[in-house]
């Protein structure tokens, strides 16, 4: 049960990083959602990759976390970018677009 | 405390994240139902795209932790599978360090009890024992009502006596022991009742009356804790005492290993000497009470002891004992209190401590010994795991991990061998108490084991394992991966290294072997001596017999009473012959005093001392002690006949050198004064006084007709033929209409057997120890030798394939094996002469560096390590050269 969705490794902090960074502040539950949304269901976030990748940036320094409400009046910790994380947005931005032509390249060659 | 914030901070931190991934399961359980999924399906969903997440570990405490007890386990499950594939050395590694931990706990389990524990009291470590420096620890009761009412250093004195008294209840009369205490022994010690009230000062004036408390183990045994026994009387020697309450439990008194039934005011002491005999509250040279006192918080010891000096003067003058010649009472009155610590009471088994501790060194080697002999079996194992050991190591483990590893499984083996050491340890420290229990003190102590024993125990259990485990765990882990898995498993290149260890350790055991069996020759030999001298009497077939009569009478009336019961029991059939005298040999009780031949100056210094006994007529045939000139006492010796004495040899010696003693006239000191002289009617052959250790001292018999202050109890010999058991009923029928003390029969070996409690522990556990380090040194001599032999298998088959004569490889296997056990057994004689040393207080006619002893210890061990050595080495003269190349 490989799915073709699945993230692929290393890009989760790149798509995690992105969504903060135009939508918000978000929870996890909705990180997920928006992430799935957005790609039209080509992508989806593994939950048991997520959190510790929340948890990691935001020892890293690149995310803040804080616990909220939802709108349904719940207790949720809510993840927003920080300054640093925008640095690291952009670092990780140039990076895929490297792999992204790198791989073209290769793929173009017949 | 920055530590425990951050433990606070961590479980914080967990909980949020748990929090976080609750908030974000329902969530997605919510969408799933909203899509139609049933709850129980969407639920599990939720939860399983979370994967091992869900376990949210992220925090790296927690998983250090947990990474740590994981591998712990592990390392537990794989030694525990390693001690299961080979049973037999996990048996024998537990079971060796089992009986070699738990000997050493239940020694030091009695230890405990009897010399470190404190007192079951508030803060025992205010208190101080007081006594006359160097003449012993007891006071008279005026020298303690001096201290009582003089003292102003401490916050409390009380003292204290205990004694056997006679219990009467209904028709039944017994011995409990008793405890006469001071009014202020209670309230100073911080010892409450569990029913009605403490004993108080109030109690504890002259001419009181009987009044009591009970312990708490009698008043359940015979009372059956009923709260109604407050104000009920209790009659102790003929004399009714009030109940007044009960002691708390876990109180037995200040005399550890008894435990007293009855504590009664000193005032009521008189009550114990119906008829108006003297007593001991005026006695001035009746040394009868220890003192305890309670220093107060701001004092200390020197302070005290120098405070109650500046009384001392007054105190001895205002105390003189009447009737002391000029140069005692001038000694008497430069008397001095010393003080010490006394934070756990007192004991009369203390006199054992250095026997105890004598023993803890020695079981101290056995368990050294089985060290020595499971680290070796380690070895030999680690030796075939070397393989694996590097498979291991080239798989990545590092060096610490495999010693860790191998540390684990020695902790194991000790661990589990402390558990069941602690089994054994509780029956065997039981055991022991037994030991030094007698007949006429039954030891009671609380062996339960204190935190003490248990440290004791893990620490004994942590440092053997660590002992043991380390050599052999930082030897596999030295080992190259390369190397080992290059070579054959036998590992050829570090087995030379390993033997040479391992030949060291059986060095060392055959060593400590021999100091164990040497020491233990000095107790078996002391205690034949002590048991095969010839004392001066015969004890077997001997009956002593303990039955007072009323004591209200008159002495002379008493001495009649006496008489008319001997000749009752002579008339008992069995009994061959019967007498009466005021104490019996070997009891531990004497009776002395100055005698000097009558118009005589008396004699120097300690010459005028000699022992007293009275006897009746047939005294010295029935014990078996010949006469060896002149005539026994007869029944014509009354009080109004003539005076006369029998004197022992070294009496006879002491006074009359070479001439003939009978007829001579002596006069016996009392009070100060020489009374009307006795004439020597016989003289006897020395027989031992008080115990069997001292030579016979100068003995003088006098009738018991003539004996005119009682002085002593009472007991009855009786020679008896055939078996004992039978005439006790007869005995007991004779004397209960006339006796209203309680009857005690025993055998005379008894008596002599209860006074050499501490040379038989001795012996005994000694040749225990001693067979059991025999043992294990065999045991592992034997073991490195057949490993030995096993590895060296195709060197021996090609020796043999080249013509080595079978004899010649027996030779060479037995000659490794003398080699071993020559330098263990010079190192032995060696250590044993050193430690021998320390025995030398317990010995009797043995000499410390006895050579036939050494001699004895070291041929036994060298038969044991032959014996040993010699199945493996037919091993190696039996291996077939064919078979073992093949193997190759």
């Amino acid at each position: 049960m490989k799915a073709k969705n699945d993230i692929l490794q290393g890009t989760l902090v790149l798509l995690v990083l992105r969504s903060l960074a135009s939508r918000g502040k978000m929870h996890g539950y909705a990180i997920t959602n928006h992430i799935q949304q957005v790609s039209s269901d080509l992508l989806r976030v593994e939950e048991g990759s997520l959190y510790p990748a929340l948890h990691r940036m935001t020892q890293d320094g690149w995310l803040r976390a804080e616990w909220g409400k939802t709108e349904k009046n719940r207790e949720a910790r809510f993840y927003s970018i920080t300054a640093e994380g925008r640095r690291q947005l952009e670092r990780e931005e140039a990076s895929w677009a490297r792999l992204q032509s790198g791989v073209r390249k290769v793929l173009r060659y017949t | 405390m920055s530590r425990f914030l951050n433990l606070f901070r961590r479980a914080k931190v967990s909980r949020e994240i748990a929090k976080e991934l609750d908030f974000h399961i329902s969530e997605r359980t919510e969408q799933l139902i909203a899509s139609g999924i049933p709850r129980e399906h969407a639920e599990r969903r939720a939860r399983r795209q979370f994967g091992a997440y869900a376990l949210h570990k992220e925090d790296a405490w927690m998983t250090n932790l947990i990474g740590w007890i994981e591998s712990l386990a592990a390392d537990v499950r794989y030694a525990l599978r390693g001690f299961a594939k080979s049973p037999g050395f996990a048996a024998v590694a537990v079971l060796s360090l089992a009986l070699g931990i738990g000997a050493n706990t239940a020694i030091f389990t009695l230890l405990d009890a009897v010399l470190l524990r404190s007192l079951p009291v508030p803060h025992p470590e205010q208190l101080v024992a007081i006594d006359i420096g160097d003449n012993g620890a007891e006071v008279t009761n005026p020298i303690w009502e001096q201290l009582r009412d003089h003292q102003d250093v401490m916050q409390g004195v009380l003292a204290w006596s205990q004694r056997r008294v006679v219990l009467e209840t209904g028709a039944e009369k017994r011995f409990v022991s008793a405890v006469l205490v001071s009014g202020s022994y209670f309230l100073t010690l911080g010892v409450g009742a569990a029913l009605g009230r403490v004993l108080t000062s109030e109690d504890d004036r002259r001419g009181c009356a009987g009044v009591a408390m009970l312990s708490e183990g009698f008043w359940q045994k015979e009372y059956g804790g009923s709260s109604g026994v407050i104000g009920k009387t209790i009659r102790l020697s003929d004399q009714p005492f009030e109940i007044a309450g009960v002691v708390r439990a876990g109180f037995p008194g200040l005399d550890v290993g008894s435990a007293p039934s009855v504590f009664v005011p000193i005032c009521t002491e008189p009550l114990f000497h119906p008829g108006g005999a003297p007593n001991n509250l005026d006695a001035r040279s009746t040394w009868w009470l220890d003192v305890i006192g309670r220093l107060k918080p701001d004092v200390s010891l020197a302070q005290a002891r120098a405070r109650l000096n500046t009384l001392a003067p007054g105190i001895f003058e205002a105390t003189q004992p009447t009737g002391l010649r000029a140069e005692s009472l001038e000694r008497y009155k430069r008397y001095r209190f010393a003080v010490r610590p006394a934070p756990s009471g007192f004991s009369d088994i203390r006199k054992y401590q250095d026997a105890l501790w004598t023993l803890m060194l020695g079981v101290g080697l056995v368990l050294l010994i089985a060290c020595a002999n499971v680290a070796n079996l380690l070895l030999a194992r680690a030796t075939a795991r070397q393989h694996e050991m590097a498979v291991r190591t080239a798989l990545g483990a590092g060096r610490l991990r495999l010693v860790r590893q191998t540390l684990t499984e020695s902790l194991l083996l000790s661990l589990t061998g402390a558990a069941l050491g602690l089994i054994f340890a509780g029956w065997a420290s039981r055991a022991l108490a037994a030991m030094i229990s007698t007949t006429q003190s039954t030891v009671i102590l609380d062996l339960s084991p204190d935190a003490r024993v248990l440290a004791f125990t893990a620490g004994a259990a942590v440092i053997t394992g660590v002992l043991f485990g380390l050599v052999p765990a930082l030897r596999l882990s030295r080992v190259s991966p390369g190397a080992a898995m290059k070579s054959s498993s036998r590992g050829a290149s570090s087995g030379v290294t390993r033997m040479r260890f391992s030949k060291g350790l059986i060095a060392v055991q055959v060593a400590l072997s021999m100091i164990l069996l040497a020491g233990a020759g000095l107790m078996l030999g002391t205690f034949r001596n002590l048991t095969t001298l010839n004392a001066g009497f015969r004890a077997e077939g001997v009956l002593l017999v303990n039955a007072g009569v009323n004591r209200n009478l008159p002495p002379d009336a008493q001495i009649r009473a006496r008489l008319a019961l001997l000749e009752k029991l002579r008339a008992i059939p069995g009994v061959r012959s019967a007498s009466v005298s005021a104490l019996t040999p070997i009891s531990g009780v004497g009776w002395n005093g100055y005698a000097k031949v009558e118009g005589q100056p008396e004699r120097p210094g300690r010459e005028k001392l000699v022992f007293f006994n009275a006897a009746s007529d047939a005294y010295f045939e029935t014990l078996g002690t010949p006469l060896i000139s002149g005539r026994d006492f007869s029944q014509r010796d009354t009080a109004a006949s003539p005076l006369v004495m029998i004197v022992n040899a070294s009496m006879a010696h002491r006074f009359f050198g070479n001439s003939n003693p009978l007829g001579r006239r002596i006069q016996v000191e009392r009070d100060g004064q020489y009374g009307e002289a006795r004439e020597i009617v016989g003289v006897v052959a020395d027989a031992k006084y008080r115990n069997l250790r001292q030579d016979a001292p100068a003995t003088a018999y006098l009738p018991v007709a003539q004996h005119t202050v009682v002085v002593l109890g009472s007991s009855y010999e009786l020679r008896v033929s055939g078996p004992v058991a039978s005439l006790i009923p007869a005995i007991k029928d004779t004397l209960s209409p006339g006796s209203d003390v309680p009857v005690q029969i025993r055998p005379f070996t008894q008596q002599i057997s209860d006074s050499l409690v501490q040379e038989r522990m001795l012996a005994t556990l000694g040749a225990m120890f001693g067979a059991l380090a025999l043992a294990l040194a065999a045991l592992g001599l034997y073991g490195v030798l057949s490993y030995n032999v096993a590895r060296r298998r195709n060197e021996i088959g090609i020796r043999v394939a080249l013509g080595a004569a079978r004899a010649r490889v027996l030779a060479m296997v037995m000659g490794e094996a003398s080699w071993l056990a020559f330098v263990g057994l010079g190192l032995g004689v060696a250590g044993a002469l050193a430690a021998s040393r320390l025995l030398g207080a317990f010995l009797y006619g043995m000499q410390a560096d006895d050579p036939r002893n050494l001699a004895i210890a070291a041929l036994s061990l060298a038969a044991v390590a032959a014996a040993a050595a010699y199945l493996p080495a037919r091993r190696a003269a039996s291996v077939d050269p064919m078979t073992a190349l093949r193997d190759e």
